[in-house]
């Protein structure tokens, strides 16, 4: 018997829209820094900031796929999916679970450490800067100027996995991080529906960090 | 270094096509026939060691017990290293000529500025020297203010490619 199919939404829009702007925004922070733009460097890496913030938020008022309750599985899941033992849900698989809190930790940290590199009488100068002693910023901005090789590693294995997956056709996972929908197998529920009011909290708590620490952080220190 | 660059930046090959740009460093002007001056090197070099330094007084400032000694030694190093600025600045080593450089044309366009700039880092890192004599952590504390703002940043902000 010849499986049927039917489309269901699986990624939500905040979830498709702060992915896309990770794909603009990680290229623009190496672009911005390697020519100089520190201005906009700072500027866009608050975005980021924001956006990091407002996906992690999200990982727990947010809808069903989007929930790192719902897709954060334990060694056991990531072995069973490995050995082809999958069960038929919609959302990140086992594996991609853990390309998504690689990727949010490693671009977070990458961004936390901006927040307090340079130096004040040399350049940029992150606004948590002041936050920390000479040698300990100094330390942080040497991290800072190598640590995306690792970042932009991360981002080589997440698209390297997505190539396979679409090259020996077991998914196409690129359509529904597009269009937020996805064929499924027969019986395989779609994902929830957006909560607009977790949305707004989520976007007034994440924006209002990023602004907050923009300013310097102040109260704190 | 830079095939490593090319490398990381594997994912993005797509992106920057579409943007129609490269990743070159400086403001996209043509790089020059030629090695690069051995000044740009130099310089940087210099400037480089002038800020390891400057960052160890402001790290011992910041210890209970700042070790005057070392100071006394950074504050010198500091000094020496700026009087050699003058000469490591050739005509036409700039970022604008097209070389790896931060260092901007106005430099030969405003040669009166730029020496009064390099002076001034100067004249405030003799005062640094002077304060560092005196054994006196307060004293260097001091003329931290006055050597970062008025000697390094003064200068990076007008000769130096922008920052902010």
């Amino acid at each position: 018997m010849a499986s049927k199919t039917h489309s269901v939404s699986i990624w939500d829009w905040p979830v498709r829209i702060t992915h896309w702007s990770f794909v603009l925004l990680l290229p623009a922070m190496y672009l911005t820094a390697d020519n100089s733009e520190w201005g906009w460097h700072m500027r866009l890496g608050h975005v980021l900031l924001a956006l990091l913030i407002f996906r992690v938020i999200w990982g727990f008022i947010g809808t069903e796929t989007a929930r790192f309750g719902s897709f954060v599985k334990g060694p056991v899941s990531v072995w069973k999916y490995l050995r082809g033992r999958q069960e038929h849900h919609i959302g990140h698989n086992p594996l991609g679970a853990l390309a998504v809190l690689a990727l949010l930790g490693l671009t977070f940290a990458q961004v936390a450490m901006g927040l307090f590199a340079g130096d004040p009488f040399d350049g940029a100068t992150g606004p948590l800067n002041p936050l920390v002693g000479v040698g300990t910023a100094d330390t942080i901005t040497d991290t800072h100027e190598w640590f995306y090789y690792v970042v932009f590693g991360m981002v080589l294995l997440h698209i390297t996995a997505i190539s396979i997956y679409a090259g020996a056709k077991l998914q196409n996972l690129v359509g529904p991080m597009v269009v937020g929908k996805g064929e499924v197998a027969e019986g395989v529920k779609g994902n929830s529906e957006t909560p607009l009011r977790n949305l707004v909290i989520a976007v007034v708590i994440s924006v209002g960090i990023a602004v907050w620490v923009y300013l310097g952080a102040p109260g704190l220190g | 270094m830079k095939s490593i660059h090319l490398f990381a930046a594997t994912p993005l090959i797509a992106l920057l096509a579409a943007c129609g740009g490269e990743a070159t460093s400086g403001d996209g002007a043509e790089t020059p026939e030629g090695p690069p001056p051995a000044e740009i090197a130099e310089r940087q070099d210099n400037y480089e060691a002038i800020g390891d330094a400057f960052k160890l007084i402001r790290e011992e400032l910041e210890t209970d017990t700042p070790d005057m000694a070392a100071i006394q030694g950074a504050a010198g190093d500091i000094n020496t290293r700026l009087q050699r600025v003058p000469d490591l600045f050739p005509e036409g080593s700039s970022m604008e000529a097209g070389y790896d450089t931060e260092a901007l044309a106005v430099i030969w366009e405003d040669p009166d500025g730029f020496a009064e700039a390099t002076q001034n880092a100067i004249a405030a890192s003799e005062e640094m020297v002077a304060a560092a004599a005196t054994g006196d952590p307060a004293a260097v504390g001091e003329q931290v203010g006055n050597l970062g703002l008025n000697g390094c940043k003064a200068c990076h902000d007008k000769f130096r490619v922008d920052d902010d």
